[in-house]
């Protein structure tokens, strides 16, 4: 698995979105402009026991499946709450409602986000399927089939398509994060009076 | 002459707070986006 790797595909929606912000804020002939985050401290503070959990070596090597687990939800819920916090700014009803089903389906089945095998075994082709058994932790991931995950539709099951350098499985969660991460770096290259429209709809 | 410094530096002043709140709130979204999602990467295996 790549350790670098796993998450950057939600990266590239943020690199996406800056850079279409910026042109949309070039074509206009105004700044891009700065979003004003509420309780913004409390992001690295909610990162930080995934962070010690799944990233750093020397740690996470020591982290066992279910202090792993209660990292993950105690994260994800307080990310939540940043999400919340900033419902009034463009993207975020789109980031909180992704992160709450990402959420709801990782609470629900023990603390990490299901996969089933039959999604591994087309994630890793190369690989036996025999060697993917259920209960199996892949990082955040825990190999699980359908008929025994909670909520199976919000789980990672969504593969990139072939064309695509990196091949992924995300969840609808996961999906609805990148677009809303995408849609507030779009917005921020507009006006304030678009934004406005933006925002209710208009 | 003074007055044009002073003008340029408060010009500057303001380009960098605003890169600066920019910048933070991207690496803070970048962050909340590593946080929040749960995709699993096959490419590399």
């Amino acid at each position: 698995m790549g350790a670098a790797t796993d998450r950057m595909i939600l990266l590239l929606a943020v690199v996406a979105g800056l850079l279409f912000g910026l042109a949309r804020a070039w074509y206009g002939g105004r700044p891009l402009r700065s979003p004003d985050l509420r309780t913004a401290w409390l992001v690295p503070i909610a990162f930080l026991p995934q962070w010690l959990a799944f990233y750093l070596p020397v740690t996470r090597r020591l982290v066992a499946d279910n202090l792993a687990a209660a990292s993950m939800v105690s994260s994800q819920a307080l990310l939540l709450v940043f999400a919340w916090r900033n419902r009034h700014q463009p993207g975020f009803w789109s980031l909180g409602l992704g992160l709450a089903l990402n959420l709801l389906v990782i609470t629900l089945n023990g603390g990490l986000m299901p996969i089933s095998p039959e999604t591994t075994t087309r994630l890793f082709p190369g690989i036996s399927p025999d060697t993917w058994e259920v209960g199996d932790r892949l990082r955040w991931n825990v190999v699980l089939p359908d008929a025994e995950t909670r909520l199976w539709w919000l789980s990672d099951r969504l593969l990139t398509p072939a064309w695509f350098p990196y091949r992924h499985a995300l969840s609808i969660g996961d999906v609805l994060i990148a677009g809303g991460a995408f849609w507030l770096l779009w917005a921020l290259g507009g006006d304030k009076a678009t934004n406005i429209q933006e925002k209710k709809g208009v | 002459m003074k007055r044009e410094i002073r003008n340029l530096s408060l010009i500057l002043e303001q380009l960098d707070r605003r890169h600066v709140r920019l910048g933070l709130a991207v690496l803070t979204l970048a962050l909340f986006v590593l946080g929040a999602g749960a995709p699993m990467d096959g490419g590399g295996y």
